[in-house]
């Protein structure tokens, strides 16, 4: 029997639309999340949410269907940001691990973690999520948010499982003493 | 316990989160949490920056699917007209490659066909007293002109309704 996956790779390589939409508004919002995770920023996202839609129907013909359709998806959309990011400059970015990317986010603007906080703990980490070096940030998003495993999260960044989880445990060191000495 | 104890199963605790640990760590963190409180603590505060990244609710734009299922459309359509395009063209190559084929064959045809016409003519010619350049002539004129002008009409044929026979 065809698994979704291989229902989704035949559907890319044939460019339908058809299995386009359903993907767009499967993943659309967890794309968004992404992507906002990786640029620290709102703004500019929807450009290229758009232009991985575009790219996707371009080469669709390289997801074989055999893994997750997120992990691909992500790369993808990985791929354009750190591609655009690099040749445009308005972005300020820094890279700090090589592969990474490092955002600064427009003075006088809230966080878009700050306006999309919508628990009390949610509140208390924005600031902190923010300021967080966007290797790490993109890393706990895609290990708990997205819930990927090492390996697709390794697949997506581009490093080795064991620098993944590296990125974890000190993005949840950076940001586990704002909980500790408090009952749950 | 000392410092060191509790930063190997804290390290556990880390891994465990992360989806990297194996079942016998695993067992080993889940007695020693059983007793540890310091431990506990460290894996309730872990805890709650996962349920905190999980509360944010990003806005999607409400235009934005809109916006991308047409820019995707207008794609896939660009997309298909130049296959089309592409498709016209190379039918167009095939049937001129095969026009020029045919006419090669037919031009072929048309030398080797006319040097057997010559052998057999002569041999005819010499006892109706018919010299060789009268001959030639008339080789030329009855056999390779028609024969070449027939070849060159392939060439002029609407490719898909010509045949080399």
């Amino acid at each position: 029997m065809e698994s979704d996956t291989q229902r989704i790779a035949l559907g890319l390589r044939q460019g339908d639309v058809v299995v386009l939409e359903t993907l767009v508004e499967q993943y659309q919002y967890r794309l968004v999340r992404y992507l906002v995770s990786l640029l620290g920023r709102r703004d500019g996202v929807d450009d290229f949410v758009q232009e991985t839609w575009l790219r996707v129907l371009e080469r669709g013909g390289s997801y074989d269907g055999n893994s997750r359709f997120e992990p691909w998806l992500f790369r993808v959309a990985r791929n354009i940001a750190l591609d655009a990011m690099r040749k445009r400059p308005m972005f300020s970015l820094d890279s700090n691990e090589g592969d990474g990317v490092r955002s600064s986010p427009a003075s006088g603007e809230p966080s878009p973690y700050t306006l999309a906080a919508r628990t009390l703990d949610a509140e208390r980490l924005a600031h902190s999520l923010q300021t967080l070096e966007p290797v790490y940030r993109e890393t706990l998003v895609l290990r708990f948010q997205e819930d990927l495993s090492l390996q697709e999260i390794s697949v997506i960044v581009g490093a080795p499982v064991s620098t993944v989880a590296s990125r974890i445990y000190r993005g949840l060191a950076t940001l586990r003493p704002q909980f500790e000495g408090e009952t749950a | 316990m000392n410092i060191d104890h509790h930063e190997s199963f804290q390290r556990m605790i880390d891994e465990s989160l992360a989806g990297a640990i194996s079942a016998k760590k695993e067992q080993s963190l889940r007695e020693h949490l059983s007793t540890c409180a310091p431990c506990k603590e460290y894996l309730s505060a872990s805890n709650r920056v996962i349920v905190g990244l999980s509360g944010f609710s990003f806005e999607v734009n409400p235009t934005l699917n809109a916006r991308v299922l047409a820019a995707l459309r207008l794609q896939a359509e660009q997309v298909r007209e130049t296959l089309a395009h592409d498709s016209g063209t190379m039918r167009q190559h095939t049937v001129q490659f095969k026009n020029w084929a045919a006419f090669a064959v037919a031009l072929s045809m048309s030398f080797v066909g006319s040097a057997l016409v010559y052998q057999m003519v002569k041999r005819l010619a010499v006892p109706m007293h018919f010299d060789t350049a009268q001959v030639q002539a008339g080789v030329l004129v009855f056999w390779i002109m028609p024969s070449f002008c027939s070849a060159l009409r392939l060439l002029a044929a609407p490719g898909e309704n010509r045949g080399i026979a």
